[in-house]
């Protein structure tokens, strides 16, 4: 038995509840994953609005070429957010606040571009 | 019931419940002995991952210790292990979905090495040996289970190394300098059990130094290679694996903080010539601390340099294991 769910992003997740059944009887089998109490995050591929938001996560060159982003995007018309936001660690998770935030922008987000 | 049991392991493999390899199927008489070789109950809360919403309950880590197939006599490290990997300085999901290819790094240390078997000889970096494969192949499933937000997150690892499906080094019992965890703060006489996000190990070869300072020197020019994450934009720092024959030469000449010192001082490469090569970015961030024209270390202090004693004797090798640069703290918990 399995309930393996696909995702909007084409990705399918673990199962949630797996069995075992002999001839006469069945047992579940202990999930291993932990799952987060709510929903995850759902990442929507089409953009709302016609607007970039651009995110610097501090790798080398990502403000560079963040604001070089910025400058080509808007000679083709885009509109694009003149702050430039900052994410102060690469490597570890976008602070809730920040991710709450971004969560309700209806552009595009661009984060984590390096070299 | 084998045939089931088969049918159990494929439905494990098919369904995202396992690192890629066959698992013991996490059946709940199995579990349950294993909390209580850990010492929990199912619904503890060993863990939370609050920017994921994630909180991590001690039946997941009993459930993958079984998969992995560890005995229940692990139970105590396992416990201790598992606290390490869901301490929040050790950043789990930004080891399992970085660009690096990390994995978790376990060394094992003090009397628990010899009670529990874990080979500390022969091959100590990969050895064949039940203790040391599972412990190691429980800590790259924990990563791999709590560190990808339930499933939804993706290992964006360019090439990773096989580390990925167990990596754990166990030190000698008795040791020429102070065992491994005091590096990190624990007395000497504790079992310990440490972790840290790494790459893979590089293979130092000297066989015909004679003395310890030519093979603190192959060491060092092994962390100092183009190649070396450590340039990039930070430091993860080293774990440098002497075994014994290496060992012999460098305690006649240095104490394990002189040790470290000597290579902190020689080990370095011209700042100018990294960035000619595209190691450092021209327009390098503050934190990467570039100073144009100097000696550049790829350490950003020297307490980023840790020393194990292990492997086998009758062959001049050492080992540089690079730490991930992503996480560079050192867990250490005591084994009780």
């Amino acid at each position: 038995m399995t309930d393996k769910t696909p995702t909007s992003g084409g990705l399918t997740l673990p199962s949630k509840q797996l069995m075992s059944c002999g001839d006469i009887t069945c047992e579940l089998l202990v999930d291993p994953i932990p799952r987060p109490a709510s929903e995850p995050i759902k990442v929507t591929l089409k953009p709302k609005l016609s607007r970039v938001v651009l995110v610097d996560h501090l790798k080398p060159n990502s403000m560079a070429i963040l604001k070089l982003t910025q400058t080509i995007l808007r000679e083709r018309g885009v509109e694009v957010d003149d702050q430039i936001l900052v994410k102060e660690d690469a490597s570890r998770p976008m602070p809730a606040a920040m991710l709450d935030s971004l969560s309700q922008e209806g552009g595009l987000v661009l984060c984590g571009i390096s070299d | 019931m084998a045939y089931e049991t088969l049918q159990d392991i494929e439905n494990c493999m098919n369904n995202g419940w396992s690192d890629g390899l066959p698992v013991i199927p996490p059946y709940g008489s199995l579990v349950d002995e294993m909390l209580s070789a850990m010492g929990w109950q199912a619904s503890d809360v060993i863990g939370e991952i609050p920017d994921q919403n994630i909180v991590i309950r001690a039946e997941k880590a009993a459930a993958t210790a079984v998969m992995a197939g560890c005995k229940t006599e692990y139970g105590p490290l396992l416990k201790s292990l598992s606290l390490a990997l869901l301490d929040p300085k050790f950043n789990i999901s930004g080891v399992e979905v970085t660009t690096g290819g990390a994995a978790v790094l376990v060394i094992v240390s003090g009397p628990i090495v010899k009670q529990l078997g874990f080979e500390h000889g022969a091959n100590a970096l990969g050895a064949n040996n039940r203790a040391n494969a599972t412990v190691g192949r429980f800590a790259q499933m924990m990563r791999y289970f709590c560190g990808s937000g339930g499933g939804v997150l993706v290992s964006h690892g360019t090439v990773g190394h096989p580390g990925r499906l167990s990596f754990c080094i166990a030190e000698h019992p008795t040791t020429e300098w102070e065992p491994y965890h005091t590096q990190h703060g624990l007395p000497a006489t504790a079992s310990a059990v440490s972790i840290m996000s790494a790459e893979g190990p590089n293979s130092c070869n000297n066989h015909y130094g004679e003395t310890g300072a030519s093979i603190l020197d192959t060491i060092g020019d092994c962390m100092n290679h183009y190649g070396q994450t450590a340039w990039y934009y930070r430091s993860g720092g080293f774990v440098v694996v002497i075994p014994p024959d290496h060992m012999a030469l460098v305690k006649e000449q240095f104490s394990r903080e002189q040790a470290a010192q000597y290579i902190y001082d020689q080990a370095r490469r011209q700042t100018d010539d990294l960035t000619n090569v595209g190691r450092i970015a021209k327009q390098p961030i503050p934190y990467a601390e570039v100073e144009d024209h100097s000696m550049r270390s790829p350490l950003k202090s020297v307490d980023q340099l840790s020393f194990i004693e292990c492997g086998g004797e009758g062959g001049r090798f050492s080992a540089v294991i690079p730490r991930w640069v992503g996480s560079q703290q050192v867990v250490c918990r005591p084994i009780e």
